[in-house]
């Protein structure tokens, strides 16, 4: 199939790529915006490490074609920290010891965005039944579910919401 | 040492985690060079076959192909992918079975070929374009079935496919006199599961060459200097021509312990001259990097009435799969924890290590002392019940303790608190009441378990051990430290920043760690073992201890004092007797650069460290389940785990080491499983049939630090990393039996095992 061109709107830059038409919003993101920050894990919808919003909903950008996304707001961890200053949901996961190898933490980051926009005073019930779909191997969960009830509450008394 | 600890035991950030958290952070994968490749593998879709005929014609020819790989392009050599043989004292641990591309093939997703092009999809293509042509050969699955006579050869040289036989060395007594003299003996023989590591991270590397022939690998490796050696041995290439980086990596675990993807893109990027990339998708890190050994364990115990343990035998076959890499010291140390918990005078030990045509065995956190923890612990359970002792007390009254042989009896054990580990785990599971009250009838019935276990801190004396770290003092205050500590998640470089900043008087945050890069650090053995907190730390609070002394050597110079007068703290050195008087360590050290006056002289330490001292952790694991006996479902209530830590140097990670140890153990205990079918194909390659916990899974934790500063540890620690999975999935087992009366004797315990047990028993059959 032949190359298109496809605008993307990532982190609020508008970019014009010229992409294969079977190319995963991951790939374009990866290999061709240079965003690494949006991990592979398993390809196939099961781990959430490529976890993205678009228009504000979790996607999984390793199972959705680039072109599908074209001329919608797509943030990725990388746009998440507004003007040099963390979000409260990163400053949490940072200050609560919820990150280990780190390789999960860029989707669990964003899923816990998508679900305190929602959702903001979520119950610790609700929280883990959200992040059900984002695995990690090295923390058990336990810190990054205090990460996540911590960020609510400072985002509910009004800390900044970064972008 | 200060009296009073300024940074050591604080809750510090760790210097890695806000580039993970803003994306920032690089791994392997996220590395691009001018020019990079990118490789594809050829899997064998066979669990065994010859390659009668490979034509790779038609894929060299596609465009935009730079190289395909077979068997004839590989160094006719015979290594091996583990790292840790390399080390240990006894040679004969180590087999070397196989070639970067074997043939024939030995299980189901060995590599056959590989290509390297210009990007994924031409690769990918190419791969489709190799014709071969196999021989299917006859296979063979169970370690079991493996040992048979007439059961297929999955290497010639080892014949009934037993690749080694191991005795254990430090065996005691006389077995046979000690259970003959026992009032009860007990026997069961358990079977573990060949768990994954599944780190969030496959495997994945990066190599270029240079044009004078100098090779750099970047690869998430757990102990880059010894896989440069090993993979130096593989393709004939000295050391120093060897640069290996390791970034940072998304999860160890062991995995990274032993080569993966290196061999077969060093090789790609040797024959194109050009940077390769390859990257193992979720089905290769699951069918082609290692697993844990499958062991099946007859574990034999014998104790007098009043809980004496008198007897201990144990004869294990190793599943070792399709190659040795690392399972003859895995074994070796399955034995070694086996029959050196309790204080057993009667001992002995033997082990079968076995071929099948299955993925390959290797190094998984605990390395073997999962495996002997969940036979041995409950056997002692069933000890307990059977003498009419709580299993505590027995647990109590025959474990190692301070002023004992540790499992290595050359080692006296320098201090255990596992005792009170026991009690304050007890206390916090509601051991004494919820026993006496659980509800044992009706559908869903709870139950309590317990287990211990112990872990050393490296592998001293058995393997090389040794390390090396530098600091230096830059004129604005801060230090660059170079120690051999790769960062896996477990937040090494936060601990020694920490180890260190302590040591010189200095803020945690005005250290910069460098590691995994074998040009810049010095030798070191790897994060492996639970060996980093321990072993580099104590290079590290050497060579920080050092700089301190010609830190407060140069500021007495300046404040014309003694140095024995001074001090140094949180970035600044004064007079021990007057506090509010001194200078600060950014002045001392801007004098020991921009002097001129003829005395400049930065200020460094450095430390050589060799282990001299191995001063295990211990821990005792509580668990509450319910088990539904309809649906044979296992679920968690809570888990209390206390560990023998010596001292947290950060209490925050060690917390996260053992709640990520926790779900780990439990994964393994009830939902993970590594399924072959009949052709030996793996068919859980994926999370959805592969099912690692999630946050749904998560019982309530209660994680205990049990806090003894010991004199052989840097600031008192002992060990981690490893501990904290040994116990999870016997305690899970004795609550089980507990809520139920079934014993599982194989892993994992889920749905089916457990209603099998459950209808045995209604059936009249013994329970166990
Ligand atoms: S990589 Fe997309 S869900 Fe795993
Ligand atoms: S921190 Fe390693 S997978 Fe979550």
């Amino acid at each position: 199939m032949s190359k298109q061109i496809v605008r993307l709107s990532v982190n609020g830059s508008n970019h014009e790529l010229l992409l294969e038409p079977q190319m995963t919003l991951l790939q374009a993101l990866r290999d061709e915006l240079g965003l690494t920050g949006t991990k592979y894990g398993c390809g196939v919808c099961e781990c959430g490490a490529c976890t993205v919003l678009v228009d504000g909903k979790p996607v999984l950008a390793c199972s959705i074609l680039a072109i599908s996304v074209r001329d919608k707001d797509i943030l990725t961890i990388e746009g998440l920290a507004g003007n040099g200053n963390l979000h409260p949901i990163q400053q949490a996961f940072i200050d609560y010891g919820a990150i280990q190898c780190g390789f999960c933490t860029p989707g669990m980051i964003l899923s816990s965005k998508a679900l305190l926009d929602e959702n903001p005073r979520p119950s610790r019930q609700e929280v883990k039944e959200w992040l059900a779909g984002n695995l990690c191997r090295c923390t058990g969960y336990v810190k990054i579910i205090e990460a996540v009830m911590a960020a609510s509450e400072t985002m509910v008394k009004g800390g900044s919401h970064g972008k | 040492m200060a009296s009073e600890l300024a940074v050591v035991g604080k809750r510090l950030t760790r210097p890695d985690v806000a580039a993970k958290a803003t994306g920032s952070a690089l791994y392997t994968t996220d590395m691009t060079l001018p020019g990079m490749l990118t490789a594809a593998v050829l899997r064998s879709p066979h669990a065994h076959a010859r390659i009668v005929k490979i034509d790779t014609s038609r894929a060299a020819k596609l465009p935009g192909v730079m190289a395909v790989l077979t068997t004839r392009d590989v160094p006719d050599k015979l290594f091996n992918m583990g790292t840790s043989e390399l080390l240990i004292i006894k040679k004969e641990h180590l087999i070397a079975d196989q070639h970067v591309l074997n043939n024939p093939v030995r299980y189901a997703g060995e590599a056959v070929a590989a290509v390297a092009a210009v990007d994924e999809a031409t690769a990918q293509a190419a791969l489709e374009l190799i014709e071969v042509e196999y021989e299917v050969l006859p296979a063979v699955f169970d370690p079991l079935e493996a040992i048979k006579p007439g059961a297929p050869r999955v290497h010639d040289f080892a014949g009934n496919n037993i690749a080694q036989h191991l005795s254990h060395p430090y065996v005691s007594g006389d077995v046979e006199k000690g259970f003959r003299e026992s009032d009860a003996v007990i026997e069961g023989t358990f079977t573990t599961s060949k768990q994954k590591t599944a780190p969030l991270e496959p495997a994945s590397c990066v190599a270029s060459f240079d044009a004078n022939g100098r090779v750099t690998v970047w690869s998430p490796a757990q102990r880059p200097f010894l896989a440069r050696r090993r993979l130096g041995e593989a393709f004939d290439i000295p050391e120093g021509k060897i640069r290996w980086i390791t970034p940072l990596i998304g999860g160890g675990f062991g995995n990274g312990a032993s080569l993966r993807a290196e061999p077969i893109c060093v090789a790609l990027a040797q024959k194109t001259r050009r940077p390769v990339k390859l990257e193992y998708s979720r089905e290769e890190q699951f069918v082609a990097t290692e697993t844990r050994t499958r062991f099946v364990q007859m574990v034999k115990l014998g104790v007098k009435k009043d809980g004496t343990m008198i007897a201990l035998q144990t004869r294990v076959i190793a599943d070792a799969g399709a190659y040795f890499s690392a399972t003859g010291s895995i074994t070796g140390v399955n034995m070694a924890y086996l029959l050196g918990l309790y204080r057993v005078p009667n001992t002995a030990g033997q082990a079968d290590i076995v071929y099948t045509n299955t993925t390959p065995s290797g190094a998984v956190r605990g390395y073997g002392n999962p495996e002997g923890m969940f036979a041995l612990e409950q056997v002692v359970d069933m000890a307990a019940e059977k003498i009419g002792m709580d299993p505590m007390e027995l647990r109590l009254k025959n474990h190692r303790t301070t002023g004992e042989p540790s499992r290595s009896p050359s080692i006296t054990i320098e201090s255990c608190r596992l005792a009170e580990c026991m009690q304050l785990g007890a206390e916090k599971i509601g051991w004494k009441e919820k026993r006496a009250t659980r509800n044992k009838a009706g559908i869903k019935r709870r139950g309590l378990g317990m287990a211990v276990t112990t872990h050393n801190a490296g592998s001293f004396p058995r393997m090389l051990d040794y390390t090396n770290a530098t600091i230096k003092l830059n004129e604005d205050g801060s230090a660059n430290l170079t120690a051999g500590c790769c960062e896996l998640g477990q937040g090494i470089t936060g601990v020694v920043s920490q180890i260190a900043a302590e040591a010189l008087g200095m803020h945690a945050q005005d250290i910069v760690v460098y590691a995994g890069d074998t040009d810049v650090n010095e030798f070191d053995a790897g994060c492996v073992g639970s060996r980093a907190t321990y072993n580099i730390g104590n290079a590290v609070v050497r060579a920080a201890s050092e700089a301190k002394q010609k830190l407060l050597e140069r500021a007495a110079k300046m404040l014309e004092a003694e140095p024995g007068e001074l001090e140094a703290r949180e970035g600044r050195v004064f007079f021990k007797v007057a506090p509010d008087k001194g200078i600060t360590i950014a002045e001392v050290a801007k004098d020991a650069i921009y002097n001129f006056k003829g005395d400049a002289g930065q200020i460094s330490g450095h430390c050589s460290w060799e282990a001299k001292w191995n001063t295990p952790a211990f821990e005792a694991v509580f668990a509450e389940v319910e088990v539904d006996t309809e649906t044979g479902e296992v679920r968690v209530i809570k888990v209390a785990q206390a560990h023998d830590i010596g001292r947290a140097i950060n209490p925050l990670t060690v917390e996260g080491q053992l709640e990520g140890s926790i779900m780990q153990g439990m994964g393994w205990a009830l939902t993970e499983d590594f399924a072959v079918n009949s052709k030996g194909i793996l068919e859980s390659d994926n999370f959805t049939s592969y099912k690692i916990p999630s946050s749904m899974d998560i019982p309530e934790t209660e994680v205990l630090l049990v806090e003894y500063p010991i004199e052989s540890g840097p600031f008192g620690a002992k060990s981690v990393g490893e501990c904290g999975v040994n116990a999870i999935a016997p305690a899970i087992a004795n609550a089980i039996s507990d809520a139920t009366g079934i014993r599982l004797f194989e892993l994992p315990m889920n749905p089916e095992r457990v209603l099998h047990a459950l209808h045995r028993k209604e059936a009249g059959g013994l329970s166990y």
